[in-house]
C-alpha cells in the first residue's frame, strides 16, 4: 500500500506523459449542464408504435436557429417527436432558457417532424413551423404555425393561414417561387405504403392527400394549394424526406430538388417562371442516390454555380457494409429503369458539382464523401474561415432494420408467425436489431472537388444518432456553430473555436416587402482574386432551418474587394471594399437593375444537327456478361462501336465505317458533295452476326487499294458461327471481298496498321476472363511475331518513342502496364522504359507533347478515381483468378486492401452465388463480413493466378530522356474511365490540343454509373478545361470513340457511342 | 484411506466397462426415419431451397437408405441398374451390421452433404449416436461404417448428375422487348432461379423434354383469344373469391397449397421473408401420413418415401424443362400492365415462368406414385402445413388432392388454367413411368 502512494505522483505523471495531450479540436461539445439546452429527442417504443409499424419511426425531430426576439442572438427550437417541443433564449454567453411553456411553442400534434423559423407574415419577427405525421398509427393534430407576437410568446395560427395540414409531414420549406414578394410554401411528405411493389414511375402522377408533397401559394394572408396547376407530383410513392431550393439554373426563379427514399426518384424542379414547374430530373442527373434522406446545396468550387449533396446509407466500415443490405442486382436495375420508368439510383451519397446549371458532375467517391453510413442531415459551410466550403453530415440510427442476419432471423419461420399473432416477439425482434450509432462526420474542402475527412480532428464527439441539425453563430464570434437534434440523448451543440483566428464576413439582409429576410438573395464575395457564391435558404439539411445569414471564410485576408449582392427582385447592389470580421446588415437600397451576364455564346464545338448524313445508332444486344460470369469486375462484351476512316471510294475524301453491335450491321458512309451516304453492303448486313470492336482501313500500298480491318469481341461462344473471327473486307467495284484472320477463340482489343505491318491486340478469352490470349503482328497479313500472354490489350499505337527513326509500338491493357516494343530493323523487342510499377485498367494511349519540351509524353485513360475501385503501387487492387469450387469453369475474386488487408469487395451472396461452398463455410453474414480474402477462400487461393492495378488514375507519361514518369490529371478527369483522346489544333491557336472523353456503365449497381464526364481539352500542362464549356454533351453518354473527319478540309468531331446516337460537331464555328 | 479408494476402483470399474458391454439390441423404426426426414425438412426450410434443389435434397439420402434396405430384405429390389447410372452399392461383410440403423446413419450422412447449415445435422445425429453407442456400441460402429461407406458411395454418384456444374451456369437473362416473354415479378424481382435445371440427369426419365406439354395457347393480347381468355379468369376468379374474403373455400385452398419457401413480406421498414415448405416437401409430408397411417414398417417407410421423391425429382426437371422452353410471362405482369394495375394474386408469384405449373406437375407424379403404392381410395387428412399455421384438409385419395393443388395456383393468382391441366397430366406422366420402370419391390 505504501509503496503504491508513494509511488502514486510518478505514476500519475506517467500517465500523462504516455498519452499525448489531445489537440484541441474545432468543436467543443457545449454540455446541457452549461448551456442549459437539456432537449432530448425521447422515443417510446411501445407494442404498436415501433420501427416495425412505422417505417420512420427513427427519422428525429426538427431543430431551427434564428432570432426570435431581435435581440442579435440566435436562439433554438427544438421539435420532439413525442414529447414537447422547446424553445430556448440564447441569453449570450452561451446561456440559454427554456420558454417554451410561456412563450405557447410547445405543440399538441402526436408527432412532430420538421422544424422552420421563419418570419410568415413579413413583420420581421421570425415565426415558427412545425410539420406533423397525422392520420396513421393514431397520430392526431395537424402542421402548427406559431406566430410571432414579438414579446416572447407565440399564438398558433395555423389554420387562419390555412396551413394547418393534416398530412404524413416531414419537413417543409418557404420560397417565394412566383417572385410577387411574399413566401410561398413547400410541404415535403413521406409515403409510408410497403415498398412491395414499385409499380411504375407513373403512379406519382396520382395526388395521394397524405403522402403527397404540396405546394400553397401565399396569397396575402392565406395559403392555397396550387400543387397541381404548379406541375409537383403528390403521388403514394413519394418518400420525401429532403428538400433544398435553390436557382438552380439561375433564371432568377427558385427550383426545388426533393431527396426521396427508396425506389421512388428525386424530384427535380425548374420553376418555369409562369407559376408552374417542370420535374427534370432524368434531364439533369445521370443518377442519384437511392435511399435519399437530407439534401444541402452550396457552391463548393467558386464558379458561381449551385451544387448539391444528396444524402443515403452506404456505411464506411466494411463489415457494416457486408452484413447490410446493398444495391440492386443487375436485371432488377435495368427492369426498373427501363420498364417501370424510374432513375438509375445507388446507394450512397451523391455530390453533384454544377455545370452551369446544365448538368451536374457526380463526384462523391472521388471527393471522399460517399460513404457516412446511415446519413440525416448535410450542411455546406466555411466552418474553419479558409474562404473553402466544409461539408457536415450527421448520423445514426438506433436500430438498423437492413442487417442481413437480423432480416434472415425474423425470417425464420417461428418467429414470423409469433410476429403476426402477437406482439410478443417485437422486443425480441427489436432486440435483434445492430445499434447504429455513429459518429458524425466533418469533411474539410478544397475546393477542387476533395473533402478530406476531419471527424477526429474537428470533433470529439462520440458514436450517436444525430438527425435534424442547423447551423448559425450562437456565440457571435464570426464563426459557425453547429446543433443537432439527437434520438434519446440530449441535443449536441458544437461550438466553433476558431475564435478569430482566420477572418470573416457575416452577412443578414433586410429586404422590402413580406420577404423580410431576403430569402433568394444572391451574394457574390470577391476577395483576392477568389470568388464565393451564396444563396440564402435557411432550410438547409434535414428537417431543420439554419439562422438566416450569409456567411464568407475569409483566411487571412483584411478586406472583401467588392460584393454583388443580386436581390430576389433582379436588382442589384454592388458594395465595395468591405472590411472582414464584421456582421453586415444589407438594406435593399441604391439597388439597379442586374444585368444578366451573357453566357459565352461562341463555344468551341457545335453540334451539327443534320449529322451530315452519318446515321448511325449503336444498339447493343441484350447479352450480359455478369449473367454468365457473376463476379468479373465489369463487362467486356460493351466495347464497341469501333470506327474507322479512310479514304474507301479513292475520291480522295474521308469515308466512315462504323461497327456494329451484335446483329446490327455494321456501315459504310461515303463522302460526296452533300455530306455522306450510306452504302449498304449485303456483306456487311450478312456479317451482322459479329460484335464489330475494333476497325482499320489501311492503305495496301502495292495495289494502293484500301481494306478494312475488322476486330470481333462481344464475349459470346457461338457453337455454329465463328463469331469471334476477325475480318478483311476488300472493295472491288461495288462488292466487298471477305477474307477471316485472327481466328482465334478470343474477344478482340485492338487492330491497328502502319504500312505492311498489323498489329492485332487480343483482349480476353470469351467466358474466361483472366486467360490471357496471345496476340500478333502480322507482316503482309503473315504472323511476324507472336506475343504469347501479352496482356489484356486494349489500345495500342505506333509511335518512335525512342526518337531512333523507326516505327515503334506502344501496347497498352487491363492488369498490366503499358508496354513499349522497339523496332529493331524490323523485329520488335520489348524495352523498359517505366520506372515504376504501372499496372491499370487502360482504356486509351496519345502521344502528346505536353510540357512543349520538344520529347513526346503520352497522355493514357484509366479508370478513373471515382469509383469504389483502389489501388496504389503498395497496395494494389487485386484479382485472383481460379476455378476455385473446381466445377470446371473459372471464377475471379476482386480485393482491395485496407489497413494492409485485403478483402472481396463483394458480399457474401454475390461470392456465394458463384462458389456456393461458401455458403457451407458461413453460416451468418456476420461471420463473413470483416474477413480477409485468405479467411474466406483458405487453401483455394494458393493455386489462383493473381493480377494486379497499381494506378487508377488516368493521367501523362512524361518523358525524361526517353524514361518516363507518371503523373496523374487532377481530380476532374478523374471522374469516369477515359476511354478515347484525339489530337488536332481545335481553337486554331497553332499549337495541337487533346480531346478526352469517356463514361462507362458496364458495371454492377454496387459500382453505380460513371455517366457525368463531360469530356476534357487538354492544352498543356495543368490547362484543362471541361467540354461542358466547350459546347459538348457527353454526360449520359459512354463514349468509345472520337474522330475527325474533314470535309472540302474542314473538320469535323465525329463521336460514338456505346448503344446510342452517333453525333457530329463542328469545331471551331 | 488409499488402500480402499483403490480396492473400490478395482472393483468398480470392471462393473462399469462390463455394463457397457452388456447390449441390446439396436431398434429403428419407421418414426425414426419419419423423424429424420422431418429434421431435413426443417433445416431445408431455415437454409431457403428452391423448390427444384429441394427436390433432389429428399431423393438422393432415401436412394441410399433404400438401396442399404435392400440388401438385407428380399423383398425389395436394388434401384441399381433401374435408375441412371447406379451401380450397385459395396456389400457388407460384417455380420454386426443392423441394416436398417445403417439406412438411417446414411440417410443422415447424405442429407448433410446436400444442405447448408451442417451443424444442425451434427447436432442432431451426434445425439442418436449418443444413444446408440451406449445401446450397443459394436452393432452402432459396425452400422455406422458401413452407412458411411454407402454414403460415400452414394454421393460420389450423385455428384455426376451435373448439379455442381449448373451452379455456374448463366444465370437467366430475361427478353424485355418480347410482351410474352418471363419477367420478373414483384415485390422482390427476382432473377429466375434455376434455368438449367433441364440438364441434371433424371432417374428415370430418358431425357428432361420426354413428357414435353402440349404449348400453351399462343400469346395474345385479342380480347376473344383463348390466352387472353385465360388471363381474365385469372383476374376474374382472384376478384370473385377475394371478394368472399378469406373464408372463401377457393382462398383456403390457395393459402394451403402455397408451399412456397421464400415470401418476401414488408413491414414498417423492414423487407423480409416467410419461409415454407416446397411442393416436394408437402408431398413427401403426404408419404409420411401415409406410411403412418398403414402402419408402414421400416423397410415400407423407407420405399415409399424413396419412390416418391424419384417421382418428384423427375418432376421438376420436365416441369422445368418446359418453363425455359416456353419462358411464358406470368398472369401478374400481364393482369398489371393491361388490367388493373393495382392487382396483386393471392399468393406471391414464384420466381420462375409459368408454363407448366411446378406444383400440378409434382402433385401429379406423387399422387400417380402414392396410389400405385397405397392404392386407390386411400382417405387421409393432410396436417402438413399445420406447423405453418394453416389447417388440416380431408382429401379422399392421392389423386383428389393433386388435383386441388393443382387448381389451388389459378385460385392462388399465379397460374393460367393451361399450366395446371397441362401440368398435371405431364406429372401424372411422369408418375406413370417411374411406376413402370422401377421394380423395387417384389410383389
Amino acid at each position: 500500500m505504501k509503496l503504491i502512494l508513494k509511488y502514486y505522483p510518478l505514476l500519475l505523471l506517467l500517465i500523462f506523459g504516455a498519452c499525448e495531450q489531445p489537440e484541441e479540436t474545432l468543436f467543443q461539445l457545449l454540455p446541457a449542464s452549461e448551456s442549459g439546452i437539456t432537449f432530448e429527442n425521447t422515443l417510446t417504443e411501445t407494442d404498436s408504435l415501433n420501427i416495425l409499424d412505422y417505417l420512420y419511426f427513427y427519422n428525429g425531430g426538427g431543430v431551427a436557429m434564428g432570432d426570435i426576439n431581435n435581440d442579435g442572438l440566435a436562439d433554438l427550437y427544438f421539435s420532439s417527436n413525442q414529447g414537447k417541443n422547446k424553445l430556448y433564449l440564447n441569453k449570450g454567453n452561451l446561456k440559454f432558457e427554456d420558454i417554451s411553456e410561456s412563450a405557447g411553442v410547445q405543440g399538441t400534434s402526436s408527432w412532430n417532424t420538421g422544424a422552420v423559423m421563419v418570419d410568415v407574415n413579413g413583420d420581421g419577427w421570425l415565426d415558427i413551423y412545425v410539420s406533423a405525421v397525422v392520420g396513421i398509427n393514431g397520430f392526431e393534430g395537424h402542421n402548427e404555425l406559431f406566430i410571432n407576437n414579438q414579446d416572447h410568446t407565440f399564438s398558433e395560427k395555423s389554420a387562419e393561414y390555412r396551413l394547418d395540414l393534416q398530412c404524413y409531414g416531414t419537413s417543409s420549406a418557404f420560397l417565394d417561387y412566383d417572385l410577387d414578394g411574399d413566401l410561398d410554401f413547400y410541404i415535403v411528405n413521406h409515403a409510408v405504403h410497403t415498398q412491395e411493389s414499385f409499380g411504375r414511375a407513373q403512379i406519382r402522377n396520382v395526388r395521394n392527400e397524405k403522402t403527397g408533397d404540396r405546394l400553397l401559394r401565399n396569397d396575402g394572408d392565406t395559403f392555397t394549394d396550387v400543387s397541381e396547376e404548379a406541375g409537383i407530383y403528390g403521388g403514394v410513392n413519394g418518400y420525401g424526406l429532403g428538400i433544398a431550393v435553390a436557382d438552380f439554373n439561375k433564371d432568377g426563379y427558385p427550383d426545388i430538388y426533393i431527396g426521396n427514399d427508396f425506389h421512388e426518384d428525386d424530384y427535380f424542379y425548374i420553376n418555369n417562371g409562369d407559376g408552374t414547374f417542370t420535374e427534370s430530373l432524368k434531364q439533369y442527373f445521370g443518377h442519384t442516390s437511392r435511399f435519399s434522406m437530407g439534401n444541402d446545396v452550396a457552391d463548393i468550387n467558386h464558379d458561381g454555380w449551385p451544387d448539391l449533396i444528396s444524402l443515403d446509407m452506404l456505411p464506411e466500415d466494411d463489415e457494416v457494409i457486408k452484413s447490410s443490405e446493398g444495391d440492386d442486382m443487375y436485371q432488377t436495375l435495368k427492369m426498373r429503369t427501363q420498364q417501370y420508368g424510374y432513375h438509375y439510383q445507388y446507394s450512397r451519397n451523391m455530390l453533384f458539382t454544377s455545370q452551369q446549371g446544365n448538368s451536374y458532375l457526380e463526384t462523391a467517391l472521388l471527393s471522399g464523401v460517399a460513404a457516412t453510413d446511415w446519413s440525416w442531415s448535410a450542411l455546406f459551410a466555411d466552418y474553419d474561415l479558409d474562404g473553402e466550403k466544409d461539408l457536415f453530415i450527421s448520423n445514426g440510427i438506433p436500430k438498423r432494420p437492413n442487417n442481413l442476419d437480423y432480416i434472415k432471423f425474423i425470417s425464420n419461420e417461428q418467429i414470423q408467425r409469433s410476429l403476426n399473432d402477437s406482439r410478443l416477439i417485437d422486443e425480441k425482434a427489436l432486440q435483434m436489431m445492430p445499434s447504429g450509432k455513429v459518429a458524425n462526420y466533418f469533411f474539410k474542402g478544397d475546393g477542387q472537388l476533395h473533402f478530406e475527412n476531419v471527424s477526429q480532428k474537428w470533433s470529439s464527439a462520440q458514436p450517436g444518432i444525430s438527425g435534424a441539425s442547423a447551423l448559425g453563430d450562437l456565440d457571435n464570434d464570426g464563426d459557425l456553430d453547429l446543433v443537432t437534434n439527437n434520438i434519446n440523448e440530449s441535443a449536441s451543440v458544437y461550438i466553433n473555436t476558431t475564435n478569430g483566428k482566420a477572418n470573416y464576413l457575416k452577412i443578414e439582409l433586410a429586404y422590402q416587402g413580406k420577404n423580410t429576410k431576403g430569402y433568394g438573395t444572391k451574394i457574390y464575395c470577391y476577395a483576392n482574386g477568389l470568388m464565393q457564391y451564396q444563396e440564402l435558404y435557411t432550410v438547409r439539411g434535414f428537417q431543420a432551418s439554419s439562422q438566416p445569414l450569409l456567411h464568407f471564410g475569409l483566411g487571412n485576408l483584411l478586406k472583401v474587394d467588392s460584393l454583388q449582392i443580386v436581390w430576389p427582385d433582379r436588382s442589384e447592389q454592388i458594395l465595395k471594399d468591405v472590411g472582414v470580421n464584421q456582421n453586415l446588415l444589407v438594406s435593399h437600397k441604391n439597388t439597379h437593375p442586374s444585368i444578366v451576364k451573357a453566357v459565352s455564346n461562341d463555344p468551341l464545338f457545335r453540334k451539327v444537327d443534320d449529322n451530315l448524313g452519318i446515321d448511325f445508332v449503336h444498339r447493343e444486344d441484350n447479352h450480359t456478361d455478369f449473367n454468365y460470369q457473376k463476379l468479373i469486375p465489369y463487362e467486356v462484351s460493351d466495347r464497341g462501336p469501333c470506327v474507322a476512316i479512310g479514304d474507301l471510294d479513292g475520291d480522295g475524301t474521308d469515308d466512315i465505317m462504323i461497327g456494329g453491335a451484335k446483329d446490327q450491321p455494321a456501315q459504310v458512309f461515303i463522302q460526296n458533295t452533300d455530306g455522306f451516304q450510306r452504302i449498304d453492303y449485303p456483306e456487311l448486313i450478312a456479317d451482322s452476326i459479329y460484335e464489330d470492336v475494333t476497325a482499320e482501313i489501311a492503305l495496301q500500298e502495292k495495289s494502293n487499294t484500301y481494306s478494312i480491318f475488322v476486330g470481333s469481341g462481344g464475349n459470346v461462344i457461338s457453337p455454329s458461327v465463328k463469331v469471334l473471327d476477325d475480318r478483311k473486307y476488300k472493295i472491288e467495284g461495288s462488292q466487298l471481298k471477305k477474307e477471316n484472320f485472327n481466328t482465334d477463340l478470343v474477344n478482340t482489343g485492338i487492330i491497328t496498321s502502319w504500312r505492311d505491318l498489323t498489329f492485332i491486340g487480343n483482349y480476353t478469352s470469351p467466358l474466361d476472363f483472366g486467360k490471357i490470349p496471345t496476340s500478333y503482328l502480322l507482316k503482309e497479313g503473315k504472323i511476324l511475331q507472336s506475343f504469347e500472354a501479352l496482356g489484356m490489350i486494349t489500345n495500342a499505337i505506333w509511335d518512335d518513342f525512342d526518337e531512333d527513326g523507326q516505327m515503334d509500338l506502344i501496347v497498352i491493357g487491363e492488369w498490366m502496364a503499358p508496354k513499349f516494343f522497339k523496332n529493331m530493323s524490323g523485329k520488335f523487342k520489348e524495352v523498359h522504359p517505366l520506372k515504376e510499377k504501372l499496372n491499370g485498367l487502360w482504356q486509351a494511349i496519345i502521344p502528346f507533347d505536353i510540357d512543349s519540351d520538344g520529347d513526346m509524353d503520352y497522355l493514357l485513360g484509366n479508370w478513373g478515381l471515382n469509383s469504389k475501385f483502389s489501388a496504389s503501387s503498395n497496395a494494389p487492387m487485386k484479382m485472383y483468378y481460379s476455378d476455385f469450387d473446381g466445377n470446371g469453369t473459372t471464377e475471379t475474386i476482386l480485393t482491395i486492401e485496407r489497413n494492409g488487408k485485403y478483402y472481396p469487395l463483394l458480399g457474401m451472396d454475390e461470392l456465394a452465388g458463384q462458389m456456393v461452398f461458401l455458403r457451407k463455410k458461413f453460416n451468418t453474414y456476420e461471420e463473413f463480413a470483416g474477413k480477409t480474402i485468405e479467411e474466406i477462400m483458405g487453401d483455394a487461393l494458393q493455386k489462383a493466378q493473381v493480377f494486379e492495378v497499381h494506378k487508377l488514375a488516368s493521367g501523362i507519361l512524361r518523358n525524361h530522356n526517353n524514361t518516363f514518369t507518371f503523373e496523374a490529371f487532377p481530380g476532374s478527369l478523374q471522374i469516369s474511365p477515359i476511354k478515347e483522346f484525339v489530337k488536332m489544333d481545335f481553337d486554331g491557336n497553332g499549337k495541337e490540343e487533346v480531346l478526352a472523353a469517356g463514361n462507362y456503365f458496364g458495371v454492377i449497381p454496387f459500382h453505380g454509373r460513371f455517366d457525368s464526364f463531360p469530356g476534357a481539352m487538354i492544352y498543356g500542362d495543368r490547362q484543362y478545361q471541361l467540354g461542358s464549356e466547350l459546347g459538348l454533351n457527353l454526360m449520359q453518354k459512354s463514349v468509345r470513340h472520337l474522330k475527325i473527319i474533314k470535309i472540302s478540309s474542314k473538320p469535323y468531331l465525329l463521336i460514338v457511342y456505346n448503344n446510342n446516337k452517333a453525333e457530329v460537331y463542328e469545331i471551331n464555328p | 484411506m488409499r488402500s480402499i479408494h483403490k480396492t473400490i476402483l478395482l472393483f468398480v470399474l470392471p462393473m462399469i466397462l462390463a455394463g457397457c458391454q452388456k447390449s441390446e439390441p439396436i431398434v429403428i423404426t419407421s418414426t425414426d426415419f419419419q423423424n429424420e426426414v422431418d429434421k431435413v425438412t426443417e433445416i431445408m426450410i431455415h437454409d431457403i431451397f428452391s423448390p427444384p434443389v429441394a427436390s433432389r435434397i429428399f431423393a438422393y439420402p432415401n436412394i441410399a437408405a433404400f438401396e442399404i434396405i435392400t440388401q438385407s430384405d428380399s423383398s425389395y429390389r436394388s434401384l441399381a441398374g433401374q435408375i441412371k447410372h447406379l451401380s450397385p452399392i459395396p456389400k457388407n461383410e460384417d455380420p454386426l451390421v443392423n441394416y436398417q440403423l445403417a439406412a438411417l446413419i446414411a440417410h443422415m450422412d447424405v442429407s448433410k452433404s446436400v444442405i447448408f447449415s451442417e451443424e444442425r445435422m451434427e447436432s442432431y445425429r451426434d445425439s442418436l449416436y449418443q444413444v446408440w453407442g451406449k445401446q450397443n456400441e459394436s452393432e452402432f460402429e459396425a452400422s455406422k461404417n458401413y452407412g458411411l461407406a454407402v454414403a460415400d458411395y452414394i454421393k460420389k454418384w450423385m455428384d455426376s448428375d451435373n448439379y455442381k456444374e449448373t451452379r455456374t451456369m448463366p444465370k437467366f437473362t430475361v427478353i424485355t422487348e418480347d410482351p410474352s416473354r418471363w419477367q420478373p415479378t414483384p415485390p422482390s424481382y427476382m432473377d429466375g432461379i434455376e434455368p438449367h435445371w433441364d440438364k441434371i440427369r433424371p432417374f428415370v426419365l430418358d431425357s428432361a423434354s420426354q413428357f414435353k406439354p402440349t404449348p400453351p395457347p399462343a400469346f395474345s393480347l385479342e380480347k376473344e383469344s383463348p390466352f387472353f381468355k385465360e388471363l381474365s379468369e385469372v383476374y376474374n376468379i382472384s376478384e370473385r373469391i377475394t371478394a368472399v374474403g378469406d373464408d372463401s373455400e377457393e382462398v383456403q385452398i390457395a393459402q394451403f397449397w402455397d408451399c412456397n419457401p421464400y415470401v418476401s413480406v414488408t413491414r414498417g421498414h423492414l423487407m423480409f421473408a416467410t419461409k415454407k415448405i416446397t411442393p416436394g416437401a408437402h408431398w413427401i409430408g403426404i408419404a409420411e401420413i401415409a406410411t403412418r397411417d398403414s402402419k408402414s414398417n421400416f423397410n415400407e417407410t423407407v420405399y415409399a418415401y424413396t419412390k416418391t421423391s424419384i417421382g418428384i425429382f423427375d418432376a421438376f426437371i420436365s416441369c422445368w424443362d418446359e418453363k425455359y422452353r416456353s419462358n411464358l410471362i406470368r398472369p401478374e405482369t400481364l393482369i398489371n400492365q393491361h388490367i388493373d394495375e393495382n392487382w396483386k394474386p393471392i399468393l406471391q408469384t414464384p420466381p420462375f415462368p409459368e408454363y407448366s405449373s411446378g406444383h400440378s406437375v409434382v402433385s401429379g407424379a406423387s399422387a400417380t406414385v402414392l396410389t400405385n403404392i397405397f392404392g386407390d381410395n386411400f382417405k387421409f387428412l393432410d396436417d402438413t402445413e399445420l406447423p405453418y399455421g394453416l389447417p388440416i384438409r380431408t382429401f379422399s385419395s392421392f389423386n383428389k388432392a393433386a388435383q386441388e393443388a393443382a387448381i389451388s395456383r389459378m385460385y392462388g393468382g399465379i397460374h393460367y388454367r393451361a399450366a395446371v391441366e397441362n401440368g398435371l397430366q405431364q406429372g401424372i406422366s411422369v408418375g406413370n413411368l417411374v411406376n413402370e420402370r422401377l421394380q423395387m419391390k417384389v410383389e
